[in-house]
């Protein structure tokens, strides 16, 4: 197959009539199998052993301080009087919204039919769960007494004699992150269900071949089980879609439809949605340009699809910074002292240093993707993408501690200040995400290879229209 | 497994194809040749080939919509069961049945069972997971999920006849061509599985079994406390000493400039037992002191006041004269009131006053039998100059609160609504020693003549049995 791209393996360059192609080079069915397969059949090399050993470390540091908490009590984190939110829930929607970008990649650009997805919906879902287990981690250890976090379920208790109140967005919240997590899991193992078929047929050793077997569910291929898992598919990504809207949007009810200045606003719900896709695909980016390079990916997970996502940082964080501003606005417009003073102690107060490292992380930053040169090399990619994870953290430290820290009865107000555990179940939550995304880097098809096969075909199918007129399009 | 397969029966045809657009070709001539019992197996979706073989949309969306509506049903009834009718909660004022609050959770649950309906309505529809297919025993069907397309022609098909199906095939452009046959070969799942799985049933069981058995048993050992002092907080007695504050006291007094509930909820009339309204006229800086002192918590304007108050005492013209006191207790005085003062009256001011208000207490009797030297007799309650008409309402109460001469106020122990029925009971005290019957109104004068007489006999009769008592005790004891 020819693809005739002029300048070598750049599909960068737009070409008035015709589709960039998504996968580079002299490739076939068979060569995509085993990039993908290869990344889970080699024996792990150096680099994902330290990695992982790190990770793991991380892990049980997280592990031990969540026992330590547990034990001693919630006391240990920095969360005083009158900020009874601290780091805690700072992760947690940190985390959430990290998630947002594997379930806009599968679910939303899928419905646009954006084909660039398909290399990278896999591993941006995983990331997706990955992220939702790290999130639901701190509610769950923030309400205090862990081992009775099941009374948030409403089931007939005979010691409470009491059902949940279903008025407060706390536990709208119980709902929507569950439901997301269930519904990603499932979209992701469907997704992969196909693949893990391939892993199968091309495992050598008895076990590896049963376990995956039974994973795939005994996937033959079938063309009538193509169909109704393409409708299930398209069905599951319909409803992600709104799910995924949702998600953030009642995130940000824990804080809108409280009183607290800096938080009473009714912009919070678009707001977090556009940051949380904006920091998942910084994300998403932070983990797929060295994960390209150091997997041999670079064919199917091309320089144009960090582009297109590096369009999208620029967009949503574009958005972000006009939310800022609009917050301003609206806190000038509206006349109330206490919101006033909120976004003024914001900017100017005791926070200030988180909020303008906040503002240049998000805002600044990303303005250099508007030049082509910064959006094509990884390494400024990278680098970028980083500031926007910091920023975004800082983002909900600012809207969480800020706004907490000095709230209407001025004889109450205090500086938060982190303990060591804090910071210590911040960098574990990082080793949890990592220990769970080098598992699946060598244990799962990390690229979605049943998907890019068919972009292949689909390619291929123009080319062929390209060279051969409009006798080619007989097929159909 | 045996060497000769005798047993094997025949499924069908398979020919494997390198693309999709031959794969597609055959398929159509495979349709156009009347065979309906056909599949195809791809390593991703063909698009095009359900029309290429015939085959029929799915069911799944309405699967999904059942699935969906059931969600929204179930989220909708539970809330309101569980919110509205079984346990009621009153949230900001909003009535029982809230149904904007319950959106989120009505639409989480939807998406929810959507989704159930969408994925394990495929796989049943799907027949998976069907872990033994006949397609599997073909080596070179590993390929159908890498890069190779298969062509498959039942053998239930009416119209098949495996030489027939062959040549089509062949002629359709496919190199390989094989029959499908089932393996039936006994597959034995390693004991290693086996073990594993049977150990992890088992040891999954253990929590469930041990929460059963704690449910029906019966114990009478205490709980378990996991977190002893979670259960029981360690609390601090009055008077005791801590080392969490810095001046080491368990008891901790108001944070200056604080107001504390309940307490500023009274008028500045009924805080002082003065008639501020007339106080304004006379004495404007007084006011504002007191303004200072009961309604903004001015430590500073409180000590002011008394100083004030204090040397006016000892001065010929008293500012306690001078003072308009409030006439009126400005509590509505009933039955409950004066019963609620007599039982305040009875703890704070019976030791020193005596309860019947002449001034000799228990506190009195023994200063007098000890002949204290600084001693001096609380005042009577009964004497001319502290009756309603010389000694209005607004002074008594003033002086239960902030004391007078030796005696020590009380508007530190004794509540504010207190301190006033105290004053309605001693103008009731007052009145109980000095009352004549020209008081009572016409229509009780006979019953209270009548119970006067009665309470007389009464009185009589227990003296005369505590005598008669008196005298058999006597006569028992030589
Ligand atoms: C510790 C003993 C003591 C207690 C308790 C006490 N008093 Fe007195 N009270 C006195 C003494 C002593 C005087 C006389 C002060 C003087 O003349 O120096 C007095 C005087 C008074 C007077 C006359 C004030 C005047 O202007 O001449 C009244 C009225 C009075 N008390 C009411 C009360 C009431 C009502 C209570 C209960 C809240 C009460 N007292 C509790 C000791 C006490």
């Amino acid at each position: 197959m020819s693809l005739a791209i002029p300048n070598g393996l750049d599909n960068t360059v737009e070409r008035p009539g015709e589709r960039a192609p998504l996968v580079l080079g002299e490739t076939t069915y068979h060569d995509i199998t085993e990039a993908v397969c290869k990344v889970a059949e080699r024996p792990p090399s150096k680099g994902w052993i330290g990695g992982f050993l790190v990770a793991f470390a991380l892990l049980q540091v997280l592990g031990l301080l969540i026992v330590y908490l547990i034990y001693t009590g919630v006391g240990v984190w920095g969360n005083r009087a009158p900020i009874f939110w601290g780091w805690p829930i700072v992760n947690f929607v940190f985390w959430v919204g990290i998630g947002h970008a594997g379930t806009l990649i599968s679910a939303i650009l899928f419905l646009f039919r954006q084909e660039w997805r398909t290399s990278i919906n896999r591993a941006a879902e995983a990331m997706t769960i990955f992220a939702v287990a790290c999130a639901g981690t701190f509610p769950g250890i923030h309400v205090g007494r862990a081992w009775l976090a099941f009374w948030l379920a409403p089931y007939p208790s005979l010691n409470l004699w009491m059902w949940p109140q279903f008025r407060s967005p706390l536990l709208w919240d119980v709902f929507a992150v569950s439901t997301y997590g269930t519904v990603s899991l499932l979209f992701w193992y469907m997704g992969m269900v196909p693949d893990l078929a391939t892993f199968r047929d091309r495992s050598k050793n008895k076990y590896r071949r049963m376990a995956y077997g039974l994973l795939c569910l005994g996937w033959s291929g079938s063309s009538r089980h193509w169909m109704r898992y393409e409708k299930a598919y398209a069905i599951l990504a319909a409803l992600a879609a709104p799910l995924v809207l949702s998600v953030h949007t009642i995130v940000s009810f824990d804080f809108a439809v409280s009183q607290v200045p800096g938080w009473h606003t009714t912009i919070f719900p678009p707001y977090f949605v556009a940051g949380a896709i904006f920091s998942g695909f910084a994300m998403v980016l932070t983990l797929m340009v060295p994960a390209r390079k150091m997997l041999n990916l670079e064919k199917l997970i091309t320089i144009r699809h960090l582009e297109n996502m590096c369009k999208i940082i620029l967009a949503t964080g574009s958005i972000v910074g006009l939310a800022y501003g609009t917050e301003f606005f609206i806190a000038w417009y509206g006349q109330v002292p206490a919101e006033q003073f909120a976004f003024l102690n914001r900017a100017f107060g005791p926070y200030a240093w988180a909020y303008w490292t906040m503002v240049s992380c998000n805002v600044i930053s990303p303005q250099i993707f508007w030049f082509k040169k910064a959006r094509t090399t990884p390494w400024i990619i990278v680098v970028v993408s980083i500031f926007v994870n910091i920023g975004m953290w800082f983002e909900r430290f600012v809207i969480v501690i800020s706004s907490l820290s000095r709230d209407y009865l001025p004889s109450a107000w205090a500086y938060f200040t982190p303990t060591w555990v804090d910071w210590g179940m911040l960098i574990g939550s990082f080793g949890l995400f990592f220990t769970l995304f080098l598992l699946f880097c060598r244990t799962l098809p990390v690229i979605n290879m049943a998907e890019v096969k068919a972009t292949l075909a689909k390619q291929e199918h123009m080319a062929h229209l390209h060279g051969h007129g409009e006798e080619a399009s007989e097929g159909h | 497994m045996s060497e000769t397969k005798i047993e094997t029966t025949v499924h069908g045809m398979m020919a494997e194809f390198t693309t999709v657009d031959s794969l597609l070709s055959a398929c159509r001539r495979i349709r156009d040749a009347g065979y309906t019992k056909t599949d195809a197996y791809t390593p991703f979706p063909v698009h095009g080939i359900d029309k290429a073989l015939g085959i029929k949309p799915t069911a799944l969306p309405w699967i999904c919509l059942i699935a969906g509506a059931t969600g929204t049903c179930i989220a909708l009834a539970m809330q309101i069961w569980m919110n509205s009718i079984d346990y009621k909660y009153i949230i900001s004022g909003k009535p029982y049945l809230s149904l904007p609050a319950f959106i989120p959770v009505a639409f989480e649950l939807t998406i929810l069972l959507a989704s159930f309906g969408a994925f394990f309505g495929m796989w049943a529809l799907n027949g998976l997971p069907k872990f033994s297919n006949p397609m599997f025993t073909d080596p070179r069907f590993d390929r159908a999920t890498d890069d190779r397309f298969f062509l498959y022609v039942d053998a239930g098909d009416e119209r098949y006849d495996a030489n027939g199906v062959r040549n089509l095939l062949a002629d359709t452009g496919s190199d390989y061509i094989n029959e499908v046959v089932e393996d039936d070969s006994p597959k034995e799942v390693p004991k290693p599985v086996f073990l594993i799985w049977g150990l992890s049933v088992a040891a999954s069981l253990v929590p469930l079994i041990c929460i059963l058995t704690m449910r029906v048993t019966n114990s009478s050992k205490p709980r378990f406390h996991i977190f002893f002092d979670m259960d029981f907080s360690p609390s601090k007695d009055a008077q005791q000493v801590t080392s969490l504050f810095a001046d080491n006291r368990a008891m901790r007094s108001d944070v200056p400039g604080t107001v504390a509930r309940g307490q500023m909820e009274e008028s500045l009339d009924m805080l002082t037992g003065i008639d501020v309204e007339a106080l304004t006229l006379s004495d404007p800086p007084r006011v504002q002191r007191l303004v200072r002192a009961y309604m903004l918590a001015d430590d500073e304007a409180k000590a002011e006041e008394k100083e004030a108050v204090d040397a006016a005492e000892a001065a010929p013209a008293s500012v306690m004269d001078t003072t308009p006191w409030v006439e009126k207790n400005p509590l509505n005085v009933d039955a409950e009131l004066l019963a609620q003062g007599q039982q305040q009256f009875a703890i704070y001011c019976s030791v020193c006053h005596g309860m019947d208000g002449y001034g000799n207490g228990l506190v009195n009797q023994r200063a007098q039998s000890i002949s204290a030297p600084t001693w001096v007799p609380p005042a009577s309650m009964h004497q001319e100059t502290l009756y309603a008409d010389k000694y209005p309402d607004g002074k008594l109460f003033s002086t239960i609160s902030n004391g007078i001469r030796k005696m020590p106020g009380y508007a530190g122990q004794i509540k504010l609504k207190d301190r006033w029925a105290i004053v309605a009971y001693v103008r009731a005290l007052q009145k109980s020693q000095n009352a004549s019957l020209d008081l009572v109104p016409e229509s009780e004068k006979a019953a209270v003549e009548a119970a006067v007489t009665e309470a007389k006999a009464e009185l009589k009769r227990q003296a005369e049995e505590a005598e008669k008592a008196a005298a058999a005790r006597k006569q028992e004891q030589p």
